[in-house]
């Protein structure tokens, strides 16, 4: 779907983006993580093509990024606002004609999302009339409408109340379900571990993690797993230690057990085993350690980064 | 530049729309016109009637004579004036002053004091050899006071010269020309009378047009600044230079409140010339065609320059007070030939109207300035170099314009300084 390779962008002789490539896959929705000022929205702005890499390539279904297949990106961004003094339904006919509607379509379709959005009665109504949650929502009609087939969403989520999230995320939901492809940046950790398949995270405009949301938070747990039970675990072959966590026991793995033999061991030994994962750090927890610790991915000679490598910043 | 016509239409669209149906359009469209009238007609009337109601008021006037000049002078003053310049024929009214006599100056002023007269006029014994007079009023004000001078000097040559005159030579003395028609040398190499009047109207049109041409070139470029800030202001940009391109959004832009403008400015014309046809009908005037075709392309290469330059500074600036600062000084350039205008009216070949002529901020006003001024003849290939060069400033204003505004349109809170707007101009994304 979106593919990024090498891109380099620099300001004033500073690279704000350096080297950083990615993929993302089509149907997937896709974490872009990073402290403030890390070039995430340098690299969106590439993506969107309203910025030119200095070096590298980006690419929208094996192809570089012109008019035609602009159309198929909506973009919410972080500072975002409306034409405050226009129809609610004006606007989004605007952006539906842009993105190659008709305006009787563009029309059709406004209407269609507003009534998703539970803002039907709103439509004619000057768009400063409205609360800022629901101009939120109006906003979030303009990326929606045309149906695009690549989201790129920064924090959406901001601002709005538990209704109103769970609303976008079922629409995300949706357009995932209908084929779109989401690249969501935000700092809502819960956010990323609920709703992202893969995520690439960057800091000072290098990559510093890239893969699964998944395997990055088990990477970053260290090799251990996970057991609630009714008592602590005793000389257990393979563990090396077991500390107690909310409630649980973290069992610390030797470097050659792993958690299928422990498990077996568990059973055998007759431990009553209520649950048992594979530990797996909170995605918060991963960032903080590893902007602090400035961790980072070393790509430089082998190569641009695949989604298929495992994440490597937790090996180190 | 990677543009597309359909998006920049759109943009322009509804730029247009949006300009149009602001309550702010509609007042300037009835006020700017209704503003310019009422200030001219309150002009002319008001010297009018100033210089009406100072004849009115000078029923009496006082004489002493020490000359012996005028012992025999004639005791009425007859003035008759033109009262409502619009009216043809000339409507004309009479007004009459009594000439009264007072042995000496402590006498005359006595009656001024007690208001018996509201004006004195003292003959001193060497008038003659002199020329020198002196005239008493109990107030004066300076701009309705010298209406009553040109009489009384009528009322001292009529009396003056009628013992000596038969009256036809006396009026003659007093009015040497009732008209006097100047004969000047045509193009066609042929002496021709010269009509003021025409001449005047054939001057007005392209007159009119240089400064319709400057104003508005500086509504679309205000209409261009407003929009750019309110934008930037209110941080939409972003999201819609994901579904355009700059170069759609800069193009639908100026295509969009240069239409705005446009609107704006042919209302004006189109009511101009419905209450100015009637005129311009007795005075036979027409409107040359190679004049409207070079207007046209001279509005539109200068809206060209103009507006690119105006969008360019929109983008870089932070909110509409900033972007007026910057937009004043550049609009300043286009009505630096009204401000010279006499200068170009007395040399309309001369070295300043031609170089102004060719300077493409100024090119548009200043060539329509010389084309209308009747006693110039601009060579052909001067205007051919002022659209050459108008027209290739404007393209390069235009690039760097699109360059700039790219990036500038995403800078908030810095105003970029000079070096770093020319820097992003030439390099682009």
């Amino acid at each position: 779907m979106l593919e990024v390779r090498e891109v380099v962008k620099s300001f004033d002789g500073r690279a704000v983006v350096n080297r950083v490539s990615c993929e993302v896959r089509p149907g997937e929705i896709f974490a872009l993580l990073g402290p403030n000022g890390a070039g995430k929205t340098t690299l969106i702005r590439m993506i969107t093509d309203i910025l030119r890499p200095d070096s590298g390539e980006i690419l929208l279904d094996g192809h570089a990024l012109d008019g035609k297949s602009r159309r198929g990106i909506a973009y919410l961004p972080e500072e975002r606002g409306l034409y405050r003094r226009v129809p609610v339904i004006d606007v989004l006919v605007y952006y539906g004609q842009l993105k190659g509607l008709s305006a009787h379509a563009a029309r059709a379709a406004g209407l269609a999302l507003l009534e998703r959005m539970d803002l039907r009665e709103w439509a004619a109504k000057q768009v400063q009339t409205l609360s800022k949650g629901m101009q939120q929502k109006v906003q979030f009609c303009t990326v929606l409408i045309g149906e695009p087939r690549l989201l790129i969403l920064d924090e959406p989520f901001t601002g709005l109340d538990p209704l109103n999230t769970q609303l976008f995320e079922e629409l995300l939901a949706e357009r995932r379900a209908a084929g779109s492809t989401v690249l969501l940046s935000t700092h809502q950790m819960n956010k990323v571990e609920q709703l992202c398949d893969r995520a690439l995270m960057i800091n000072h405009g290098r990559m510093v993690l890239y893969g699964s949301v998944r395997d990055i938070r088990r990477q970053y747990a260290g090799h251990a797993v996970m057991l609630r039970s009714d008592r602590a675990p005793e000389a257990i072959p393979g563990v090396q230690g077991v500390e107690p966590l909310d409630g649980e026991w973290k069992l610390l793995l030797e470097p050659d057990a792993t958690p299928q033999a422990v498990l077996r061991e568990l059973v055998e030994r007759g431990v009553t085993v209520e649950s048992f994962a594979v530990a797996a750090l909170p995605l918060e927890d991963v960032f903080v350690k590893v902007v602090r610790e400035g961790l980072g991915l070393d790509h430089g000679e082998s190569g641009p980064l695949t989604a298929d490598e495992p994440a490597k910043g937790g090996a180190r | 530049m990677r543009l597309s016509w359909a998006r920049a239409l759109i943009v322009a669209r509804r730029e247009y729309l949006t300009a149009v149906r602001r309550k702010a359009f509609f007042f300037t469209l009835i006020a700017v016109p209704l503003y310019f009238g009422g200030v001219m007609a309150i002009a002319t009337r008001g010297e009018i009637s100033g210089r009406r109601e100072s004849l009115r008021a000078l029923t009496r006037l006082g004489v002493v004579d020490s000359s012996g000049l005028y012992s025999g002078a004639t005791r009425v003053i007859v003035t008759r004036m033109a009262t409502d310049p619009t009216s043809t024929p000339e409507k004309l009214e009479t007004f009459r002053t009594r000439v009264e006599f007072y042995p000496d100056q402590a006498s005359l002023e006595r009656a001024l004091r007690s208001e018996q007269i509201p004006q004195a006029l003292v003959i001193p014994a060497d008038y003659l050899e002199t020329g020198k007079l002196r005239r008493y009023a109990r107030s004066s004000n300076m701009f309705s006071q010298g209406s009553a001078v040109r009489p009384i000097e009528r009322w001292l040559v009529r009396n003056l010269l009628a013992d000596h005159l038969d009256s036809t030579r006396v009026e003659r003395a007093v009015r040497p020309s009732v008209a006097m028609d100047l004969y000047t040398l045509g193009k066609d190499g042929r002496f021709a009378i010269k009509d003021d009047r025409r001449e005047m109207l054939d001057f007005m049109i392209p007159f009119l047009v240089a400064m319709l041409l400057a104003m508005c070139i500086m509504v679309g470029g205000q209409y261009l600044l407003q929009g750019l800030s309110e934008e930037k202001e209110s941080r939409i940009l972003e999201s819609l230079l994901c579904a355009l391109s700059a170069e759609d959004l800069l193009a639908g832009k100026l295509l969009g409140l240069g239409a705005a403008g446009f609107t704006l400015v042919a209302a004006w014309m189109a009511a101009g010339l419905a209450l100015g046809s009637p005129m311009m009908a007795v005075a036979q005037v027409q409107l040359q065609p190679e004049l409207l075709v070079l207007a046209v392309a001279y509005f539109l290469l200068g809206y060209l320059f103009y507006g690119s330059l105006m969008t360019g500074i929109g983008a870089v600036t932070n909110n509409m007070r900033e972007a007026q600062q910057f937009a004043m000084m550049f609009s300043f350039m286009n009505f630096v030939p009204v401000i010279v205008l006499t200068s170009i009216m007395a040399h309309p070949d001369g070295a300043l109207a031609v170089v102004l002529s060719l300077l493409p901020p100024t090119a548009p006003t200043a060539m329509m300035l010389r084309l209308g001024t009747p006693s110039s003849s601009v060579a052909p290939w001067q205007i051919g170099l002022s659209l050459v060069l108008l027209a290739g400033s404007g393209w390069l204003v235009l690039r760097g314009a699109a360059r700039v505004f790219r990036i500038g349109l995403l800078m908030y809170g810095k105003t970029p300084s000079l070096p770093e707007i020319l820097r992003w101009a030439r390099a682009g994304k």
